[in-house]
């Protein structure tokens, strides 16, 4: 038996490609966890089998790629005009040197930025689990930071956004034209390269001498330096924003065309061949000798060793003097998990920035960069003052509310072992944030009714609509985080799905609609909408919630009020695009209406029950019962049509029927074909949409009064304006009427009987 | 007590645990024995609400596990194979929350905690950091947090695992204390000798099957006179391992 020898380590290409292939296996399993589970597969994987779409990444990588490579070439554009003597003809290939410093500033900017980013996205005081094996293994230990900084430098996604489109952007105006990106990718990796030794330095290096306290404050400042230096680095490109930035690219001096930043611009920019070899080499051994220096200062900061203490968070304070803390009375009732969340909020500096520093600066800095001139209206329109309030404080809820599950993390089992509902604890964190995130907002107020000459309706208008909907969109984000989180994660960038927070910052963005609308109804509308989706999103938490744990179990479905917005929402669309196909461009007559109706109905109706029968939901709505209650029906129908009766002679009599009926579309316009529209499909559809799956989701959660208001609520302000009181109280009838029966036969006669009488009672007053 | 109506779980088409039917009545000390993978883990997990049946249920006195958590929790004092804790508080907080969150006054479980702690000797590291805690602490603090609000019931996952000798002897004079005074204990284990000492009745569970239940003599008697625990539980999870 001859075994050669191994004596020694694994060479450097060998280990530098293992752990390149480890750290991209994982990338890549972590990438496609969940959306490859076939049904028969046997297999027993570590990934939770919950379905998740990682469609939003696939998505948003081309297009974060695509928006920096415009904003660089904007940005080389701005220092041309501001750095070339004005007049000369730009596009001359070769850069001007003053344009050619400008650039590399412009480059360097970027390279900071994406740098801080990177670190701020990560955990500097956790410490790094998977250097601590590696050392383990039988790789030297200068190889394996070799290995590590080729890893870094090439998984690096923002280094990689930031730098690739910069510098395909730089090798564009070179006049290379669709070799750029390529050009691009070879010219941005000796930064990454760098970027990945700076990275190392400080989370490697520095967290064997710092404390984890220390090192929490400092990944507290790296954060806020993150979004400064990326607003710096995106105002360049941004036209009338750009001037602070091009007057210090303008005072940069000349040795900054030896630093790599420079050296990679001239070798893009370089038309003569043996010039650029020369200056690629200049380049190449340059960042040599840096990272040899770096890995050097690596070593001897390892010298000791690659963890500190052994203790994961090295702060042992022993305060020994008083025992059990003086318990303070104070007349805000804070439950234990109140007082949890304040005590980790003070300790915890990074968690006090990132949810409390960073939402003011990301939206300050947008405000401040942005084309809309939203900070000089700001304090003279109201309207816009409170859409930012809201702005801010709903950024600010997506890092606190949002994360409400991943701020248990591990410890997440805790909360199985009380005799409390989670759902308890995560209304308690609900109203905790929503109360906390007030007052960003009541400062903003409090400075807009000094400034403000005077406040009027508007002001106090605006302002209410924006407080109110911060509580509710509180209970959103908790909801939305329960599905949006993966508390047991280990990786602070795995943490958070990306679809639910983009899901939860585009229903913020809808807010902004009910507070900026002139029209007080809309306004209105848009608060119930607001309330019905939290109680709906809250709902749907709430079923999640006993399945947190479970790698792979997940709630049985039932009808949710979740279901029934999709269907409202599906049917009006629906209705929609079946009226715009059969009026086309004819006449708006009674039987396209009818028939849109019908068809929008119907192919509402179909979906919703062969999607119930797939997943084989529980609790579907039934038009047929045991209990019909057909009388009742009638009589119920007979009392809200005498409701809508006497509506509508009030209204005659203060002479307001007509001007109403002109505004607002109404059966009696559409002739005879209004029959079998109002008294046939409409209560067919209308009731199991609002009845069936909206009020009967919502009685699941909350009571017989609530559930009937907040269905009859949504259902009339569907309505035409002047009909929104008499639906209303029709909306309250069927409700009642369907907790007894439990089929929707006889909710469907009260809306017939309703149309009847109401339409009866209309043709006879006009 | 706690009883299993063929409980079952799967994890794709994997089963991890096979129809479990089991019953241990008030103060019983059950050991649930089984080697690594057995279904130990996903057993307790299930009890403690933590993950989901794919069949059948478990019941705590007479109360569905997953579906009447809340309740069942009221009278159960749970301690997992590796208790992790929140970042960025300290021994005592933890025990304080936990307490409050039983119902405890504040006052009363800034109290309780202390004196808890004291008792568990951690007095010296009552304000430090939980999760600066070695393996041992940190256990001790789990069975402290298991036991603040005076449960009816214990459910321990490896509760002497990792512990050094006189820590582990501690722990299991406590157990035996808890079970002396009505506690009806489920603990799962691979020490056969911790087993031994502590246990009224032991179930041995093999690639997710309850293979053997019955007293230590029972077990015994059923293999041979008078070998060791560890040789029945060679014996019984050899058995089955074959085909």
């Amino acid at each position: 038996m001859n075994v050669p020898a191994r004596t020694g380590a694994a060479p450097l290409w060998r280990s530098t490609s293992l752990l390149i292939r480890l750290r991209l296996r994982r990338l890549a399993n972590a990438f496609i966890a969940g959306s490859n589970k076939k049904p028969g597969d046997k297999t027993r994987t570590g990934n939770p089998g919950k379905k998740s779409s990682k469609i939003v990444l696939y998505l948003a990588m081309p297009m974060m790629l695509f928006i920096f490579g415009a904003m660089t070439a904007n940005s080389v554009l701005n220092l041309h005009g501001a750095l070339d003597p004005p007049g000369s003809f730009w596009i001359t290939v070769e850069f001007s040197t003053a344009l050619t410093i400008g650039i590399a500033f412009l480059l360097f900017v970027l390279w900071l930025a994406s740098l801080l980013v990177n670190i701020g996205s990560g955990e500097l005081a956790k410490s790094e689990w998977d250097l601590e094996w590696l050392i383990t293994l039988p790789i030297r230990s200068d190889t394996l930071l070799w290995a590590r900084l080729a890893e870094r430098s090439i998984v690096n996604p923002s280094g990689a956004i930031a730098l690739i489109p910069a510098c395909a952007a730089i090798a564009w105006y070179s006049g290379y034209r669709w070799a750029a990106p390529l050009i691009g990718v070879l010219a941005a990796w000796p930064m990454l390269l760098l970027a990945a030794l700076v990275r190392t330095l400080i989370d490697t290096g520095l967290r064997l001498r710092m404390s984890a306290a220390q090192l929490r404050n400092l990944h507290a400042v790296i954060s806020v330096m993150s979004i400064i230096t990326m607003y710096l680095a995106i105002s360049i490109g941004l036209k009338g924003k750009s001037e602070f930035m091009l007057g210090i690219a303008a005072t940069m001096p000349d040795w900054l065309l030896y630093t790599p930043m420079g050296l990679t611009v001239r070798a893009i920019n370089e038309r003569d061949v043996a010039d650029a070899a020369l200056l690629v080499l200049a380049l190449i051994a340059e960042v040599a000798v840096i990272l040899w220096l770096g890995v050097q200062v690596l070593r001897h900061q390892l010298r000791n060793g690659v963890v500190s203490g052994g203790a994961r968070d090295a702060e042992r304070k022993t305060v020994t003097g008083d025992p059990a803390e003086p318990i303070r009375t104070s007349w805000l009732k804070l439950t234990a998990v109140h007082r949890r969340e304040l005590a980790l909020l003070r300790r915890d500096r990074n968690f006090l920035v990132q949810s409390l520093v960073l939402p003011l600066l990301i939206v300050g800095g947008q405000i401040l960069l942005g084309t809309s001139g939203v900070a000089s209206t700001m304090w003279t329109n109201p309207n816009v003052l409170a859409s930012v309030a809201f702005g801010l404080a709903a950024y600010s809820l997506s890092m606190s509310a949002f994360q409400t599950l991943n701020s248990e993390g591990q410890a997440l089992w805790l909360l199985y072992t009380f005799p409390c509902s989670i759902e308890e604890v995560l209304k308690d964190k609900a109203k905790l944030w929503g109360v906390l995130t007030l007052f960003y907002p009541l400062v903003l107020f409090a400075i807009g009714a000094f400034v403000a000459p005077s406040i009027g309706w508007t002001f106090l208008g605006a302002m209410l609509t924006a407080l109110l909907g911060i509580p509710i969109y509180a209970f959103i984000a908790v909801a939305l985080g329960v599905f949006g989180s993966n508390p047991l994660e280990q990786q602070p960038n795995q943490k958070v799905k990306p679809a639910y927070v983009y899901l939860y910052m585009s229903l913020s963005g809808l807010y902004i609609y009910a507070i900026v609308t002139p029209q007080p109804v809309q306004r209105l509308i848009f608060m119930v909408l607001s309330m019905l989706l939290a109680a709906a999103l809250w709902q749907k938490a709430r079923d999640q919630l006993g399945y947190l744990l479970d790698p792979d179990a997940s709630p049985p479905p039932r009808v949710s009020t979740s279901d029934g917005l999709i269907a409202a929402m599906l049917f009006f669309v629906a209705q929609a695009v079946a009226a715009a196909v059969i009026i086309g461009r004819g006449r708006v007559t009674g039987a396209a209406v009818l028939f849109a109706f019908a068809i929008g109905g119907a192919v509402t109706y179909a979906l919703m029950r062969y999607v119930y029968a797939r997943t084989r939901t529980e609790g579907v709505p039934r038009i047929l019962g045991d209990t019909n209650l057909p009388l009742t029906g009638i009589a119920v129908g007979l009392l809200a049509g005498a409701v809508g009766v006497v509506y509508l002679y009030t209204l005659d009599a203060l002479h307001l029927l007509e001007t109403a009926m002109r505004e607002g579309k109404s059966y009696v316009s559409l002739g005879l074909w209004t029959l079998p529209l109002a008294l046939v499909a409409a209560p067919l559809f209308e009731e199991f949409i609002f009845r069936g799956l909206i009020f009967g989701g919502l009685r699941r959660s909350f009571g017989l009064w609530p559930a009937a208001l907040a269905s009859a609520a949504l259902f009339a302000i569907l309505h035409p304006a002047f009909s929104i009181l008499p639906v209303f109280v029709l909306g309250v009838c069927a409700a009642f009427v369907y907790e007894r029966s439990r089929s929707l036969l006889a909710p469907m006669i009260v809306h017939a009987v309703y149309n009847a009488v109401v339409i009866g009672a209309q043709s006879f007053l006009l | 007590m706690i009883e299993f109506q063929q409980l079952t779980r799967t994890y794709g088409d994997f089963t991890a645990v096979h129809p479990l039917s089991l019953e241990i009545r008030q103060g019983e000390v059950f050991g649930f024995l089984g080697p690594n993978g057995a279904g130990k883990t996903t057993t307790i997990r299930m009890m403690m609400g933590i993950l989901v049946p794919s069949g059948g249920r478990a019941l705590i006195n007479g109360l569905d596990c997953h579906s009447e958590r809340a309740l069942v929790q009221r009278h159960v004092g749970y301690l997992p194979d590796n208790p992790i804790y929140y970042d960025f508080l300290r021994g005592r907080e933890i025990l304080q929350f936990v307490a409050e969150m039983h119902g405890m006054g504040r006052r009363e479980a800034a109290q309780q905690a202390v004196r808890m702690l004291a008792e568990f000797g951690l007095e010296e590291v009552v304000d430090e950091f939980a999760v600066n805690y070695s393996m041992g602490m940190k256990k001790k603090l789990g069975l402290a947090c298991a036991l603040i609000h005076d449960p009816q019931v214990l459910i321990l996952d490896e509760p002497i695992n990792g512990l050094d000798p006189r820590a582990a002897r501690e722990v299991q004079d406590r157990l035996r204390q808890a079970a002396a005074s009505g506690k009806t204990i489920f603990m799962s284990t691979h020490l056969l000798d911790m087993a031994e000492k502590v246990c009224t009745r032991v179930g041995i569970i093999h690639r997710g099957e309850l293979t053997a239940t019955g007293t230590l003599e029972e077990l015994r008697e059923r293999v041979n006179q008078n070998v060791s625990l560890e040789e029945v539980f060679l014996k019984v999870t050899e058995e089955t391992a074959a085909p």
